[in-house]
């Protein structure tokens, strides 16, 4: 089938993995996927590097080509969000030199959700006042090391499941666990410190 | 739902794919690219194996039985004998599956050491099969025909058993003139005259022209030795059997 097939309906019904199909048959059909990722993996960039705006936006383009160009390489087996993070995740090391120059901070706000489950999952909650915790964790997780960093950002403001990350970072099971323990507690660590600061 | 008021990116995206004619890439370059990974790893395992079945081979005929005619201590023995080469090449080759193992498509979800263990153990599995084919008796012989420093490197049994000083010596028989005598080439082409007097036959040996053996007994004079046990020689036959006969004996 065609997308013009389908009703809008339809497509929104569709998962991802029928989404490539129908891009690989009809170029047009990619824009669907774009859509349904594009805000996620935006705000992952963002989060991932010092990016602006317009910096986000070269890399997040540069991401969805190298989607199309691969479409054939996904692999059924696999989700295909874990599969359009990996290539994210790829694509923000490859240009973290050029990012790197650029002054820190995260332009990302974290929504109120987010930032008390990682503050609760992480112990911290009532160390800090309600208002300024978002920034606390902003200004904690840009501290930390890119390891840690990467698999407490995927775990708790990206909402990815251990075998999400696992596949997302290419690293075993066990080697995920083991790391977003150490991340947590890199994490409190340097959450008390700063907080000692203010 | 796309959003049409928002779409500028996706718009943007789609002209520079339209406008690049830019197109998905073929099934089959990343079927290749996972063949290789695949095959690569294969060639990998087989030399892997292949090292196994050589080092089994080599660990049957240690000599484990007459160790105590090195005048040397099991413990030293052991770590002589050691096969040296063959493990250093066979963890080379583990490490390469290794390797390959871990690039395929869900490689990363194990960890190094399930990998490496799980590399070892189906090169030892393979190699006990090949050996048990003649693999590993067909390589040594082959290697030992060819391959230089063979006697120093890759099978120090040989060097162990060219020792006429401390009553070791091993070489091919070019010439038995009596029941009692015969001529014996070591592996410096050295023509040695091997009294057998009170000698005596163990392991199967027999002293036949052409064939390689060993000897345990006692230099008793320039190129002349008595020996006192004669044995076969196994791991190391392809390297004897490519000297070149001195004139003299033949």
């Amino acid at each position: 089938m065609n997308i013009l097939d389908y009703s809008i309906d339809d497509i929104e019904k569709l998962t991802d993995a029928e989404l490539v199909k129908l891009s690989l048959k009809n170029q047009d059909s990619f824009v669907y996927l774009v859509d349904r990722y594009k805000g996620k993996l935006s705000s992952y960039i963002k989060r991932l590097t010092n990016a602006n705006n317009e910096d986000a936006e070269d890399i997040l383009q540069e991401v969805f080509i190298k989607v199309y160009l691969n479409l054939n390489d996904f692999d059924k087996n696999l989700k295909f969000s874990s599969w359009i993070y990996r290539i994210t995740h790829n694509q923000v090391i490859s240009g973290h030199r050029k990012l790197k120059a650029r002054p820190e901070g995260y332009a990302v706000n974290l929504d109120d959700q987010l930032a008390n489950s990682l503050a609760s999952e992480i112990d911290i909650k009532g160390q800090v006042d309600h208002n300024i915790l978002q920034e606390q964790i902003n200004l904690v997780l840009n501290k930390l090391e890119p390891k840690y960093r990467d698999v407490l950002v995927l775990k708790f403001l990206e909402e990815q499941s251990y075998q999400e990350i696992s596949d997302i970072l290419k690293k075993p099971l066990g080697t995920v666990a083991s790391l977003m323990n150490k991340a947590k507690r890199e994490f409190k660590t340097e959450f008390e410190k700063q907080n000692l600061k203010i | 739902m796309l959003d049409q008021n928002n779409a500028g990116f996706e718009n943007k995206l789609l002209a520079k794919i339209k406008d690049s004619k830019m197109s998905p890439k073929p099934r089959w370059r990343f079927l290749l690219t996972d063949s290789f990974v695949w095959f690569a790893g294969l060639i990998a395992l087989l030399i892997g194996a292949a090292a196994i079945s050589v080092m089994i081979y080599l660990f049957k005929f240690n000599d484990w039985e007459i160790y105590d005619q090195t005048k040397k201590s099991f413990l030293e023995f052991f770590i002589l004998t050691l096969p040296y080469f063959w493990i250093v090449f066979l963890a080379l080759f583990v490490f390469i599956l290794s390797y390959y193992l871990k690039h395929t498509k869900k490689g990363y979800r194990y960890s190094e050491i399930l990998i490496i263990g799980a590399s070892i153990i189906l090169s030892v599995i393979l190699g006990t099969v090949l050996y048990a084919t003649g693999c590993g008796e067909k390589l040594d012989n082959i290697i030992g025909s060819r391959t230089p420093y063979y006697d120093q490197v890759i099978n120090r049994h040989v060097d162990m058993w060219s020792q006429p000083h401390e009553g070791r010596l091993s070489g091919l028989v070019v010439d038995k003139s009596s029941d009692e005598q015969f001529i014996l080439v070591d592996r410096e082409n050295q023509a040695w005259i091997v009294n057998t007097e009170n000698s005596k036959l163990y392991g199967g040996a027999v002293v036949i022209i052409y064939q390689p053996i060993r000897l345990t007994g006692k230099e008793t004079g320039e190129h002349t030795f008595r020996a006192d046990r004669i044995l076969p020689l196994n791991a190391g036959r392809g390297f004897f059997l490519r000297l070149n006969i001195p004139d003299s004996t033949q």
